[in-house]
């Protein structure tokens, strides 16, 4: 009785834990692509909202420091392991968005847009 | 009148209770870990924020909400597709083949990742042009 209790726990703290990281609070609706691919690794993850406001990691951040904690977070990650996932609000306009792209281009890191697949055309009756 | 409670002979079985609780918990970290991942990698350069710095033979493209343009022409979206191909067929160099994009302020992001597909997929290396902030003084 009493494993079974601390597997209990021990689940509960795990889920607390992944939930400090967890990104599912934040709103928004991804663009649509074709051709899409699964990201080859996963260092950091960008979100801009549908408010258009910046979060690393799931955390509020300033663009202007967005290369800085970037640049902390890839630290000395050999290429083709600086895979930063861009996940962007489909609305939000080039203002908001192409400084966080230049941010992560300044830090070293590899983009990946996180989009979701067009819909197929109909087809021609 | 006095009612008489049954007396159960059997209590409520909870042996299994731990697994049930197992069970639901492993179920809502697999549900929950379930987020959208594919995309499109894209290889970007440092911006130019200097127009001097660019090469001549690169190709500039322009997008505002509505319109694109080619080295100032206006194309249509549909038009644009191929017009890019020719222009990135002729070029020999991968240096020849940056794409300088400019785009205004307004413009959202699921218009820029269409365009910049298109571009990739002719074979072109985007690079974003942004506007310097200068602050003037007034005395």
């Amino acid at each position: 009785m009493a494993m079974g209790d601390i597997a209990f726990l021990l689940l509960i703290f795990i889920v607390l834990l992944a939930r400090a990281r967890d990104e599912s609070h934040l709103v928004w609706q991804p663009a649509t692509g074709t051709e899409l691919v699964k990201p080859t690794n996963r260092n950091a993850s960008v979100v801009i909202d549908k408010q258009n406001v910046t979060y690393l990691n799931g955390r509020p951040v300033q663009v202007q420091n967005l290369a800085a904690e970037l640049d902390s977070l890839l630290g000395d990650l050999p290429a083709g392991g600086r895979t930063v996932l861009f996940k962007v609000h489909k609305n939000v306009i080039a203002e908001f968005f192409e400084p966080a792209i230049e941010a992560v281009s300044g830090a070293g890191g590899e983009l990946h847009h996180v989009l979701e697949p067009a819909p197929n055309p109909s087809p021609v009756p | 009148m006095k009612l008489r409670r049954p007396k159960y002979l059997v209590e409520m079985p909870t042996s299994a209770m731990n697994d049930i609780a197992f069970i639901l918990i492993v179920f809502f970290l697999v549900c929950a870990s379930v987020e959208p991942e594919d995309g499109r990698s894209q290889v970007i350069p440092r911006s130019e924020k200097n127009e001097e710095q660019q090469a001549s033979q690169t190709t500039e493209v322009g997008l505002t909400p509505a319109t694109v343009t080619i080295d100032g022409t206006p194309y249509r979206l549909n038009e644009f597709q191929s017009r890019i191909r020719q222009i990135l067929a002729q070029k020999k160099t991968e240096a020849e083949r940056v794409v300088v994009l400019k785009s205004q302020a307004d413009v959202p992001y699921e218009h820029w990742i269409g365009m910049t597909g298109i571009i990739e997929r002719a074979g072109g290396v985007v690079t974003l042009l942004l506007e310097e902030e200068q602050t003037v003084n007034i005395n």
